[in-house]
């Protein structure tokens, strides 16, 4: 518990001591002997303890229900310890497994740095509520022993003993003592939690806080370094069907794999913190944001997919297409912020867009056939020369605005290749992991992809213009209107009907489709909400100083408005991470999938159904609680509404 | 400044820059241009299902409605319909059951919740908040997945078996219960019951208002529900006089069966042009400067005639584009009107409700519930609980904190005038939480009556899995995905016009 100790930490981090100064405590409260405690809370008036009591022995009866349906003999809990592989990752191939793991890095990385250069106020868990947590806990545990009821005695093979009336199960005294390890871990917690609270003798010292992220690193601690005592799971084998091997145990050969991501966790989160302390925190901030955005694109297209290029094909097209546009793209860009150019400019760039728009009307009528991604090159070309003005300037702005377009044009000439290159990881589907990592790649597209398609279809709604929107409302309404599960079977198996011939979409692109444009119509509500709060003072403020529409939207509205909705949207972005769960029911290997259809279809766990959803609930719930529990204190640190 | 100079600026400030400068000109050039792309993109890609499906082989249209369907439904009014139309009709009605059956518990359940989570009580707030955090971050279709399966490995059905025989049984087949359904004679009977209604409410208006005019307690309330169920009692018994009203819709429907296909294309375009003239006209009159002059920018000039462009057009479309729609609306209009005349017609005279407690059969080998009361088989159930807990543990959110909402200030001014607590409760408090409540209330249902479509992941028939199984058998997908958007676009209309409805009488009225 070395990372417990709140006195280094106070001393380690001077930054977030004068943050938390900062926030304005709530006056102490005085502390209430238990006795009273108990009698304001549970048996204040007749009727409350009443309540106390119903409710009381509710939950005792609950609590042994739920006891005995876990822990009973009959449970196939191998199940789940077996198929762990196949829930978080389908079958992805054994020998392919370190792209997973760098992805993992990748993100425990990008976290610690994100998590290290954020100025923290949050303040953490104090001693004191850790303290009498950790006896809480091990008192619940040691109430948990008692509840059980005494465990079913076993035949040599492992069956259960019965008799004609039922199970034969052990006398209580001696379940008592069977359980002696589980009393053990309840002892070891109330000793731990009483041995904080009076190592930390006075009232004023059990309130120093803990820091949640030393916290959680604690705790993860603990959870890897268990992987190095306790056999956590067996290995699925997935040898063109799915068969339970037991033996090799997840946890011998993934021990290693998850200590590396933890000091790799720990490493960034120091080095973010070193980086936040050289006061080098804010040009930082802007390359961890855009690796955060750029990182699921290449996790998934390039480690996790790692596409076969054909290089003679590469070499004579796609780079040669790639230089053609990054240099005739930069030569139109700087004629058109040359400041002399004025209206001959306007017009070159209506011209380019016509270019555009006509290329995709030639596709439709067969005329002259080019590369999609030709035709996305003119377009990305017609709309930088549209805005290009708005960057003119001297030789230097000229130059910059050059470089970015270049790399742009990098970008995504190289994505564009590598989307068409075909995969060498072989996988019996075609999504590249299944299981929980296709639960995350969907949110996570649907997450970056919606966010700006919400954000116009909100501007479009409140704009002054009809036609926008009225376009935008009743898309939104439409969408609002419907469920999604309508949506998305629209776009698996209807959408592959309304494309031309040649032209299929993947399940898994069509699903991540259908989840933007869904998830998009709900966050162009929240947004909405926002924008309405921004005073009409600061339109006329900025009329005033003489923005333009485009600059007035960017720099004045925006930034205010998302600024109010973020609590909506995590609210959207965790709803968003359960509605995943529907990829079940459109034909995807997700998590539930795995637990409902795959592993009952094992022939090892025929029709064990029960031990692997109560595991999905498990695992949806602490994300999307976590989740909750954050965006709860984000809206606190945000001050919603008291600004 | 000379005469001069006072021209030239004049001639500037009036001239108009040129065309491809003038903001409003552009605006709408690049508002019709996106909407043309819009329009282009869907007809590319229609004509391109068209073509596609023509290959398949598959014929587009809707004549599949009348044709018989292959396979029985797991649950419904109608277990072996007749045809895929019927089958759709039968997946509406679950879907509709199942909306308002949840819609009723889990606002219930949510409420008690709710108020649960700011009790004073301990065990009572934790347990509460242990509720609503459970179920609402667990995605809805694992939970109803797992009740279905949890239900599913339930002991198997015995007769005399249940928690309560007679009343109450739970196995593995589901769980039954008594059943309360509308009989003979229902319609007449609610017709009674309206007109109870509509007199209980001239009675009420007049109460409220003698209590306003006098202080007096005149019970408006209590007035209204005593004259409604006055009316409905003695309706009870003299139901069949409404008898005659079945001929009326049978008459409407015998009318509009006789209207030919020109007449409908005629009048749908006459509503077209007549609602863009009036919106034409009332935007004209709100232009309407004091002098009775029309003032109109270039952006208005735009609108109006962009209105009228798209009144033209949808005027011409109704009649060569799609000739369909009005044969459609005949025969949809005649069938709606035949099923009321039937409903309302003469010759039901028996009771109008009725109620059945459930038993338990055993034709062959093994028990099974018998038809008489409500049985919820497993699909039901776990959708059924499902909706309601996830929605429920959202409710209590949204009463928790339209409760905390209402500001201390108005208990301590309440407490302060000498209200009771109930009174302070009922006059003060409630209908000002009950103002931020109803909205997200709102959103709530609609997210309920959305949310039953995930049976179709258990099998059992709501509409969407009528529709699935429809389409597996036909490969009408575009229809039967139209059918479902219709259907559940119009459930989410009806629930929002209700809620609005409410809302507006609900509002702070600003000056």
């Amino acid at each position: 518990m070395a990372e417990m100790r709140p006195v280094d930490i106070a001393a380690a981090s001077p930054a977030s001591q004068t943050a938390e100064e900062a926030v304005s405590l709530p006056p102490e409260q005085p502390s209430t002997p238990p006795r009273e405690w108990i009698r304001q809370n549970l048996f204040s008036t007749p009727f409350n303890s009443a309540l106390t009591v119903v409710f009381g022995l509710l939950v005792l009866l609950t609590a042994r229900g739920l006891l005995n349906f876990t822990f009973s003999e009959e449970r196939e809990w191998d199940a789940v310890r077996t198929n762990l592989r196949l829930l978080f990752t389908h079958a992805y191939p054994e020998e392919q497994y370190v792209r997973i793991w760098v992805c993992v890095g990748t993100i425990a990385v990008l976290a610690g740095l994100s998590v290290g250069l954020a100025a923290t106020t949050a303040r953490g868990v104090s001693v004191k509520r850790l303290s009498s947590g950790l006896m809480a806990l091990g008192a619940v545990v040691a109430l948990g022993v008692v509840l059980r009821e005494p465990s079913a005695l076993s035949n040599a093979d492992g069956s259960v003993r019965r008799n004609d009336s039922g199970v034969i199960r052990e006398s209580f005294a001696e379940a008592m003592v069977d359980r002696w390890g589980w009393w053990l871990a309840a002892a070891l917690l109330a000793t731990a939690g009483a041995a904080l609270w009076f190592r930390f003798g006075d009232e004023r010292r059990r309130s120093t806080f803990v820091p949640s992220v030393e916290l959680f690193m604690g705790v993860t601690a603990i959870v890897v370094l268990s992987a190095w005592v306790y056999p956590w799971g067996h290995y699925a084998f997935t040898d063109g069907e799915f068969i339970a091997e037991p033996g090799r145990t997840v946890a011998m050969s993934t021990k290693l794999p998850w200590t590396v991501m933890w000091l790799l966790l720990a490493v960034a989160l120091a080095a973010g913190r070193r980086l936040r302390q050289a006061g080098a925190g804010s040009n930082f901030t802007l390359a961890l944001n855009l690796c955060w955005l750029a990182c699921p694109f290449v996790l998934y297209w390039v480690v996790l997919r790692d596409p076969d290029l054909d290089w003679d094909r590469v070499l004579s097209v796609d780079i040669p297409l790639g230089v053609l546009f990054a240099a005739g793209g930069a030569a139109v860009l700087w004629l058109l912020t040359d400041q002399r150019i004025g209206e001959l400019g306007r017009i070159i760039a209506a011209l380019l867009l016509g270019l555009a728009a006509f290329n995709w009307v030639a596709a439709f009528w067969g005329w002259y056939p080019m590369l999609q991604k030709v035709r996305l090159s003119f377009l990305l070309v017609a709309l930088a020369a549209l805005l290009a003005h708005n960057f003119a300037g001297d030789r230097s702005k000229r130059l910059r605005l050059l470089t970015v377009w270049a790399v742009v044009m990098a970008v995504f000439h190289y994505m564009a290749t590598l989307m068409n290159s075909p995969s060498s990881v072989e996988t019996p589907t075609e999504a590249f992991v299944g299981g929980f990592g296709v639960t995350l790649v969907v949110a996570a597209f649907t997450l970056l992809l919606s966010f700006p398609l919400g954000v116009m279809l909100a501007l479009a709604r409140t704009s002054k213009l009809p036609i926008f929107r009225v376009m935008s409302t009743s898309f939104i309404e439409v969408i609002r209107g419907v469920p999604l599960i309508t949506v998305l079977i629209f776009f698996t198996i209807i959408l592959n009907l309304f494309l031309p011939d040649g032209m299929e979409i993947s399940v898994l692109a069509s699903a991540v489709l259908g989840y933007t444009l869904f998830s998009a119509a709900y966050l162009a509500e929240n947004v909405r909400g926002g924008l309405q709060s921004i005073r009409r003072g600061q339109f006329e403020a900025s009329d005033a100083v003489g923005l333009t529409a485009l600059q007035r939207t960017i720099f004045i509205v925006l930034p205010q408005s998302l600024r109010v909705s973020i609590p909506p949207l995590v609210g959207q972005a965790i709803a968003t991470f359960k509605e995943t769960s529907l990829l079940a029911v459109i034909g995807l290997f997700d998590v539930l999938r795995m637990a409902n259809n795959v592993i009952p279809a094992q022939t090892e766990f025929l029709g064990v159904k029960r031990e692997g959803l109560l595991f999905v609930c498990g695992v949806y719930w602490i994300f999307a609680y976590s989740m909750s529990k954050r965006s709860q204190r984000l809206e606190k640190q945000l001050g919603v509404g008291e600004r | 400044m000379s005469n001069t100079d006072k021209a030239t600026l004049a001639a500037t400030q009036s001239r108009r820059p040129p065309l491809y400068r003038d903001a409003t000109v552009l605006k709408w050039l690049a508002q019709v241009a996106a909407l043309s792309l819009v329009v282009f993109a869907l007809y590319f890609l229609v004509t391109q299902a068209q073509s596609n499906l023509a290959k398949k082989g598959i014929a587009t249209g809707f004549d599949f409605l009348s044709a018989p369907l292959g396979s029985d439904l797991s649950s419904g009014i109608d277990t072996d319909p007749d045809t895929s139309g019927r089958a759709l009709w039968v997946g509406m009605v679950n879907t509709i059951r199942l909306s308002i059956g949840g819609i009723i518990v889990a606002t219930v359940l949510g409420v008690v919740v709710g108020v649960g989570r700011l009790s004073s009580n301990w065990i009572v707030k934790r347990i509460s908040s242990v509720f609503v955090e459970t179920l609402r971050n667990i995605p809805l279709l694992v939970q109803i997945i797992l009740i279905f399966v949890v239900i599913s490995t339930l002991p198997r059905v015995e007769i005399n078996q249940g928690p309560i025989p007679g009343w109450l049984h739970i196995s593995n087949k589901g769980v039954s219960v008594p059943r309360v359904f509308i009989s003979d004679g229902f319609y007449q009977w609610l017709i009674v019951v309206a007109i109870g209604a509509a007199l209980g409410w001239l009675v009420m208006r007049r109460r409220s208002r003698l209590h306003d005019a006098t202080g007096r307690d005149t019970y408006p309330v209590a007035s209204f529900v005593a004259v409604t169920a006055a009316f409905a009692a003695v309706g009870w018994f003299v139901h069949p006089v409404f008898g005659w009203v079945g001929n009326v819709f049978d008459g409407l429907a015998s009318g509009i069966g006789a209207l030919t296909e020109q007449t409908v294309q005629i009048l749908l375009s006459v509503a077209a042009l007549l609602v863009a003239v009036l919106w034409i006209r009332r935007f004209l009159a709100q232009h309407r400067s004091p002098a009775g002059r029309a003032k109109l920018s270039d952006d208005d000039w735009f609108r109006v005639i962009f209105a009228g462009v798209v009144a033209v057009l949808v005027a011409i479309f109704v009649n060569i584009g799609w000739p369909g729609l009005s044969s459609w609306i005949i025969n949809s209009g005649r069938d709606l009107f035949e099923v009321l005349g039937d409903k309302f017609g003469d010759g039901r005279t028996g009771q109008p409700i009725d109620a059945k407690r459930p038993d338990i059969e055993q034709p062959g080998n093994f028990p099974n519930y018998g038809p008489a009361g409500l049985n919820l088989t497993q699909g039901l159930a776990a959708v059924y609980f499902g909706v309601v807990f996830y929605t429920a543990a959202f409710i209590a959110e949204i009463v928790r904190a339209g409760i905390l909402s209402v500001p201390k200030g108005q208990t301590e001014a309440a407490q302060a005038v000498g209200l009771r607590r109930l009174t302070m409760l009922r006059r003060v408090i409630l209908p000002q939480a009950f103002r931020v409540i109803l909205p997200p209330l709102g959103n709530q249902y609609l997210n309920l009556t959305k949310n039953t479509s995930l049976a179709i992941a258990i099998g059992y028939s709501d509409l969407v899995q009528v529709g699935e199984t429809i389409y597996n058998q036909t490969g009408k997908t575009v229809e039967v995905v139209s059918i479902w958007m219709l259907f559940y676009l119009t459930c989410s209309l009806t629930i929002s016009v209700v809620v609005n409805f409410f809302n507006v009488r609900l509002k702070i009225v600003e000056r």
